[in-house]
This record gives structure tokens, C-alpha cells and sequence, in this order.
């Protein structure tokens, strides 16, 4: 037994079952349990990756190709048509750009600020931390929608409407919750007398937060500028509520003009803006993935 | 604590991420309360009304109830395919040797698009002219009778705009009860199958128990997010045909930005808020007595 672990023998085969069962069927038992399980787990990566493929192979097709074809046919034709289509119609280029900023400078805000609480909360601590910390805490379960009516009022009041920081604050603020809670986790790892033998030595909380806890926390900023990147990449609610003008548009919002922005929905054509879009993302996702599942699983198994 | 700390050090800290945190989240949330009790378009007098919204909101909305409960069936559709299904499949991803790590980056990858785009691939899917795949599988699998519009049809409208919300984080809460999974000690499980617990029992009796407090983080995860899903409904449908897809959410959002009605659009928005901490609070109730 204990040599097969990993394949899960069903009970019934060993302690259960009768001695005149036949042998035969039970060793087809944890065989057909594992080929279903195999099955099922496969099954489930075609169902998560497929749709990504299509979206890809549409984006090569033939426009007509597309209205009449099967759509899980392969495409007839290959073309680049559709990514011409898609940079001649809308300012891609400009969506990109917008997007880069507002995800630059949310991971900027997220970090700093991020860091310096957990420090506040974790390190240096005060009397009324516990408060100050579950205060944070709740803001992860803080629904966005909240936030959307008194902001747009308080942008417009102070001509904050239609600008970069009107979607860096919130997406920063709302992101800060879980920020702090990772970080504070890290740094309740680093060991106090660490921390201790550096205040000996006469060193400040501002030198021991620069020479100690920043360069011990680059992985934990990895994850965290990870994870938060693509739910600001992404971000739809608070661009499309603070956003008006067409230069200002992040890629959310530029892919949503290419529908019936010609009348006619260009499908091919959007598809291929939507793999444009999707591209840069995606492949930091790749490359640093090991980063990005290790943040996701911690925040939620570290609890 | 530090030894050498300051007070002004803390202050110097503490300060960045409280005015980031008191601009973006806690001042909006007592403003959205404020507005609640106010009857305000944005142009004209602001005007107290007290609980008017709120009544109105309760007892004279029969909208605000029926997209309630279409948030319920949202909230159970994408619980069922995130915490049902992700239990399973990192249930079984537990039984694999090989190809671990490719499979757990593949499943999270629709968490990665963008639900601009998910809106799109979806309303694809589900079209019927052209046919859709959706369509074109049924008709292959000979279920062909069930061919329709999903997204016009109001008995599956519904359905059709939670699916893709509860597909594109699958993978993300199946990683997530994987890694809690493998944390189970092998010698517990391989006493208990020695002393003949079969492998339901072993899951009820040792695995979930061991993983329930990441169970009570995901199961609080998946329901805030699921009663805060906003952008598929309203890309994919605007809530239509009718009120068949509306969603508590997208109704406020109507409420604020098209109709104009602040006042009103703060009062669902609390209600919003409320939702969120009734369902955590409901979770931890019933997860932490069992544990007990």
C-alpha cells in the first residue's frame, strides 16, 4: 500500500472488500479512478486555455472566413489584415501607454506605501496597532462600488476628473489592504534580533527600514506588484466611471470601442486588438508565474 | 517593537499609507453614507430626506429586489464553479506526480484577460448568428434542440453572464486549495486508510478539516468578489433583456451614472457594503462552529 500513495487505491479493494472478490476488478478500481481523474483535470485545461486559442486563431482569420466558417474549424487562410484593421481604427498604441502608466505608478503607490505601513504595524509598532491594522483588514472585503459615487463628486470638485491619479488613487487605496497584509506577514518572518543588534549598533528606524527590511522584501514586492498588476491592467470600474476624454482611455476601455464603432462589429479585428492587449500581460504572467501563484496562494493559506 | 523608535518614526510611516487608505476607501464610505440620507441629482440642492431611500430602497423598489435576488444566483453560480469546482480539481491535481506546475499556470490564465475581453469571447460563445461554439456543441453532441441565444433568452440570461465570471477564477481558487491540500500530513491520511476509512472519509474527516482556514479565506473571497461582480454582466448584457441579468451592482451604477439619482445610488451601495459583511459574517458563523 504505502508504496502507491500517490495513486489513491480505492478502500474497497483493500480492507472491505470480500476475499472472493474478484482480483481482477480491483485493481481496476484505482485505475479507472486515476484515468477519470486524469480526464477531468484535462478536460478542465481545455476548457481554460481553448477559448484563449480561439480568440487567437479568429484574430488570424478571414473576416468572411469567420461569418461563415465552423467555429472550431481551423481558419482556411491565415492573415495579418485583422491586426492591421485593429491599429488603423483605434490609438492601440495610446491604450497601451495609458495602461502602462496607470499600472506603473498604482504598483508604485501600493508598494511605498504598502511597505511603510506594514513597517509602522509590524516592526516599529504602537499602541493602537491592532486598531490601525484591522482597520486596513476590513478594506480588503470593501466593495469598489462604494467609492464610485463620492469620488467622481470630489473629482469634479477639485478637477480631478479625467486625469491619471483618478484612477491611480483608487485602484491604489483598494489594493492597499491586502498590500499591507502580505507585507506584514514577510515581515514578521525577519527575525527581531535582526532588528535588535542593528539598534545596538546605533542605527535609526529610517536606516534599519532602508539597509534591512526594503532589500529583504524585494520578493515579496515581486508578488505583490505581480498580483496587483493584473487586476489594475484589467481595471474596467474605475476607468470607465473617471475617464471621459479618448486620450486618457486604458486598453479596458479602447477595446470597447472597437464594437459597432464601424456600425458593424469588426470581430476578426477586435479579437486581434484583444491579443495585442493581452500580450504584454500575459507574458510577464509566464515568465514570473512562480511569483504571482506563490503571492495568491500565501495571501490565502497564511491567514 | 523597535527599541529605538520615535514616536515621530511611526507618524512617518504610518502616514503615506493612511492618507492613501482615508482618500480612496474611508472617506468615500462616510460619504456614501452622508449621501444616503440625501435626495441629490448632482446640479440642483442637495436635500435631506432621511430614511426615505432607504425605505423606498426596501419596501417601494420591486427593481432593487428582483436584481437581488438575480445577485443571489449570480453569487451561487460562480460559488459552485469557484469553491465547488476548484475543491474538486485540486483534489485531483493532489493525485498527479507530473505536470503540476504547467497545469496550474494554464488554469489561471483567464484570470489574466482582461473582462473587456472576456465580454467579447463570451458574447461569441453564446451568439447563434453566427453560431457560436457554444451553439455548434450542442449541435455536435446531438443536443441541437438546445440551441438559443443565450444572452437574449431570459430563462438563461442569468446563467450566461455568471459563468464567465466564475470560470476565469477556477483556476485561481484550485491553486489556492491545492497548496493548502498538499500541507495535509501524509501519515494522517495513510493511519487512516490503514484503519479502513474509505476515500470519502478520509476528505470529511481529515483533508477538509485540516484545510478549513483556507477554506473560510476562500470561501470569504469568492463571495465578496462574486457580490461585487459588476464588469460581465454590464459589458456582456447592461442587464437586459428586461431586468433578467441585472445585478445589484450594476443596478447602483445605472442608478449614479444614467439616471443621475446620487442620493438613491449611495443607499444601494451601502446595502452593497452591508451585503459583503453579512456574508463574511454568515461564513465565520458557520465555518468556525463546525471547526469547534
Amino acid at each position: 500500500m504505502s508504496t502507491r500513495i500517490l495513486t489513491r487505491p480505492q478502500p474497497s479493494a483493500t480492507r472491505s472488500a470480500p476475499p472472493a472478490g474478484q482480483p481482477a476488478a480491483a485493481r481496476r478500481g484505482p485505475n479507472l479512478y486515476r484515468v477519470l481523474s486524469r480526464v477531468i483535470i484535462w478536460v478542465l485545461v481545455v476548457v481554460q486555455v481553448y477559448p484563449l486559442v480561439w480568440v487567437f486563431l479568429t484574430s488570424l482569420r478571414d473576416e468572411r472566413d469567420f461569418a461563415s466558417g465552423n467555429p472550431f474549424g481551423l481558419p482556411s487562410s491565415l492573415t495579418l489584415d485583422n491586426y492591421s484593421r485593429a491599429f488603423a481604427h483605434g490609438h492601440l498604441g495610446r491604450y497601451i501607454a495609458n495602461s502602462l502608466i496607470v499600472t506603473l505608478g498604482s504598483n508604485l503607490l501600493i508598494v511605498v506605501c504598502g511597505m511603510m505601513g506594514a513597517y509602522a504595524l509590524q516592526v516599529l509598532g504602537f499602541r493602537f496597532s491592532n486598531a490601525v491594522r484591522a482597520m486596513f483588514l476590513v478594506g480588503i472585503i470593501v466593495p469598489v462600488q462604494i467609492a464610485l459615487v463620492p469620488l467622481f463628486i470630489d473629482y469634479s470638485k477639485i478637477n480631478l476628473l479625467d486625469t491619471y491619479p483618478s484612477m491611480i488613487i483608487p485602484l491604489a487605496g483598494f489594493a492597499l489592504p491586502m498590500a499591507i497584509y502580505l507585507f506584514s506577514s514577510f515581515y514578521g518572518y525577519i527575525p527581531r534580533e535582526t532588528y535588535e543588534a542593528a539598534s545596538l549598533d546605533g542605527a535609526g528606524p529610517y536606516r534599519i527600514f532602508a539597509r534591512i527590511t526594503l532589500p529583504l522584501s524585494v520578493n515579496t514586492i515581486v508578488t505583490v506588484v505581480m498580483v496587483n498588476s493584473i487586476f489594475i491592467w484589467n481595471d474596467f470600474i474605475f476607468a470607465n466611471t473617471f475617464v471621459l476624454s479618448d486620450n486618457l482611455k486604458t486598453i479596458p476601455l479602447g477595446l470597447q470601442n472597437y464594437i459597432g464603432a464601424m456600425g458593424k462589429t469588426d470581430w476578426t479585428a477586435t479579437f486581434a486588438a484583444v491579443c495585442v492587449t493581452v500580450t504584454p500581460l500575459l507574458l510577464v504572467f509566464l515568465v514570473l508565474n512562480r511569483a504571482m501563484i506563490y503571492g495568491l496562494e500565501s495571501g490565502a493559506t497564511k491567514g | 517593537m523597535l527599541p529605538s523608535r520615535s514616536k515621530l518614526s511611526v507618524v512617518v510611516f504610518l502616514l503615506p499609507p493612511l492618507l492613501l487608505y482615508a482618500a480612496a476607501v474611508l472617506l468615500p464610505i462616510v460619504q456614501s453614507l452622508v449621501l444616503s440620507f440625501f435626495s441629490w441629482d448632482g446640479i440642483s440642492d442637495m436635500q435631506f430626506i432621511g430614511l426615505a431611500n432607504y425605505r423606498h430602497m426596501l419596501t417601494g423598489d420591486p427593481v432593487f429586489w428582483r436584481t437581488f435576488a438575480n445577485q443571489l444566483g449570480y453569487v451561487a453560480i460562480c460559488l459552485i464553479l469557484q469553491l465547488g469546482g476548484g475543491l474538486v480539481v485540486a483534489s485531483l491535481l493532489a493525485t498527479l506526480t507530473r505536470g503540476r506546475e504547467v497545469i496550474k499556470v494554464l488554469y489561471l490564465l483567464p484570470a489574466v484577460i482582461s473582462t473587456v475581453a472576456i465580454a467579447f469571447l463570451f458574447q461569441r460563445v453564446y451568439s447563434i448568428d453566427p453560431v457560436g461554439p457554444l451553439n455548434t456543441l450542442l449541435d455536435v453532441l446531438g443536443l441541437g434542440g438546445q440551441e438559443r441565444p443565450w444572452l437574449s433568452d431570459v430563462h438563461t440570461v442569468l446563467v450566461a453572464v455568471s459563468a464567465p465570471e466564475g470560470w476565469r477564477f477556477i483556476g485561481l481558487y484550485t491553486i489556492i486549495l491545492y497548496a493548502a491540500l498538499l500541507t495535509v500530513p501524509r501519515e494522517l491520511e495513510e493511519a487512516a486508510r490503514l484503519d479502513g476509512a474509505n476515500q470519502w472519509q478520509i476528505f470529511t474527516r481529515i483533508r477538509f478539516p485540516f484545510i478549513r482556514p483556507v477554506w473560510l479565506t476562500t470561501s470569504i473571497m469568492a463571495t465578496t468578489y462574486a457580490l461585487r461582480g459588476f464588469d460581465i454582466p454590464y459589458l456582456l448584457t447592461n442587464g437586459g433583456p428586461g431586468q433578467s441579468s441585472e445585478l445589484v451592482t450594476t443596478y447602483m451604477y445605472k442608478t449614479a451614472f444614467t439616471s443621475t439619482d446620487y442620493g438613491y445610488a449611495s443607499t444601494i451601495s451601502v446595502f452593497i457594503v452591508v451585503e459583503c459583511l453579512v456574508a463574511v459574517g454568515l461564513i465565520l458563523l458557520v465555518l468556525r462552529r463546525k471547526a469547534v
